[in-house]
């Protein structure tokens, strides 16, 4: 099973690396959508403010990055793939490719805004581990979501799905990220630690257990 | 008789609701003065959009189960009265708002927005299913989407509001709870029958909305025929 997994995620790692524009896409995205907050904010925010706006960029590139994961999978190598490998295999693997994705894209987003807006969180080990831990939720929640809207063609289904049911991952986060900056007790912090490591497992359990049902005809 | 007692029970104690909920005596509390006979509306309209949203996963989970229509059909019903519980909770939460918080919306209330999600949610759902043509797809999705749903919301609003601790609702953020004020039993006298009164009646209410639906599906295979 885990040589499976490990085969499925080379797969998705070969397979964005030959269609370069993809990934360009996703990349581009990421630092025109910076670039503009930038612009619109004439570069002078307040820590909470950065927080906020970091993590609204992170969930838009998020739906963005996640929105493809099942276009192809879903309707071409359907069939293929089912042969292939068994669906709890299937949405690991898919899981942690994106995981990987966003905790990369996530990073570039914060190199960026680093540089445009010269503020940073005072804990930095904190908060690398506040973005690893999110985009891990992220990732759980998105691709199980975008597993369900790959067959419609609605392609605002993924947003409207996700955000409202984000919202308590996406609290715990914001304000997690505002404990790395300042934090009065340090109990606080690891409450807000584990709440989100635990959301992490919550919604991994969730989507293994849900999704052998969307992998049918 | 032996069918439709809670029915009965329903009427009795909603009509005992309205005549004790309006002239019944209340401790009379500085700010919340009469405003505090919404409790028996406002708060049993969440204990039922609850009770309807728990009904509706756990025929989702049936459907994945046992893959039959009727699961689905109550699901769906039990979601859409459902979600008119909690329109009617937001309303009433939002006059009662206004008068003792002094604002129609309030951010420092988790509850408050936690709700507004849920509804969100639930929209997403009726979204969700109206986008696939094929009904068992959309059953077998709906009902992935809904159990995922129920879970997050359960998080959204028993979890999150003990950890951020910032709610007005009683009881929390170190606010008093309504027993505190309740010395007299008076309101719990007529609280707890409402809650079972509206439960009941929002149960009631789907079934009726499943047999209408059956109704329709009966007739649609008829014209088929």
């Amino acid at each position: 099973m885990v040589q499976h997994i490990y085969q499925l995620v080379r797969k998705e790692v070969q397979l964005e690396w030959r269609q370069k524009t993809a990934l360009g896409t996703i990349f581009i995205y990421v630092l025109g959508t910076t670039f503009l907050v930038y612009l619109i904010f004439q570069g002078n925010i307040t820590i909470p403010t950065w927080i906020a706006l970091f993590w609204i960029i992170a969930l838009f590139t998020t739906v963005n990055a996640a929105s493809k994961s099942f276009i192809k999978d879903a309707n071409e190598q359907f069939y293929y793939l089912r042969s292939m490998a068994s669906p709890v295999e299937i949405i690991l693997s898919k899981i942690i490719y994106n995981a990987l994705l966003i905790t990369v894209l996530a990073l570039v987003i914060y190199g960026v805004m680093v540089l445009f807006f010269n503020e940073n969180i005072a804990d930095k080990k904190l908060f690398l581990l506040t973005i690893v831990l999110g985009s891990i939720g992220f990732s759980n929640l998105f691709t199980l979501l975008s597993a369900i809207t790959a067959r419609t063609q609605n392609f605002a289904l993924l947003a409207i799905l996700g955000f409202p049911i984000i919202l308590p991952l996406l609290l715990l986060i914001v304000k997690m990220s505002g404990l790395s900056d300042f934090a009065i007790q340090e109990k606080d912090i690891y409450l807000h630690l584990g709440a989100i490591a635990l959301l992490d497992v919550i919604t991994l359990l969730l989507a293994v257990v849900l999704f052998p049902f969307i992998w049918q005809d | 008789m032996k069918k439709y007692w809670w029915k009965l029970l329903s009427i009795l104690l909603l009509l005992y609701t309205l005549v004790m909920g309006f002239l019944g005596p209340i401790p009379g509390l500085n700010i919340l003065e009469q405003s505090i006979r919404n409790l028996y509306f406002h708060v049993p309209m969440w204990f039922s959009m609850m009770f309807l949203m728990l009904m509706s996963m756990i025929y989702s989970i049936r459907y994945l189960h046992r893959q039959k229509v009727e699961d689905d059909v109550k699901a769906h019903s039990y979601a859409i009265v459902g979600f008119v519980f909690g329109l009617l909770g937001i309303i009433t939460g939002s006059i009662w708002a206004r008068v003792t918080w002094g604002a129609w919306w309030v951010f420092q209330e988790v509850k408050l927005n936690g709700a507004a999600a849920a509804l969100l949610v639930y929209a997403a759902y009726f979204i969700l299913r109206g986008s696939f043509e094929d009904e068992e797809k959309r059953a077998r999705y709906g009902a992935v989407y809904s159990i995922f749903a129920f879970v997050m919301y359960m998080v959204l609003i028993n979890v999150i509001p003990r950890i951020t601790n910032s709610s007005l609702h009683p009881g929390n953020g170190g606010n008093p709870g309504f027993n505190s004020y309740d010395l007299d039993s008076d309101l719990r006298m007529v609280f707890y029958p409402a809650v079972i009164g509206w439960v009941l009646l929002s149960v009631w209410m789907t079934t009726l909305l499943v047999r209408i639906k059956q109704v329709f599906r009966k007739k649609h295979q008829l014209d088929l025929e």
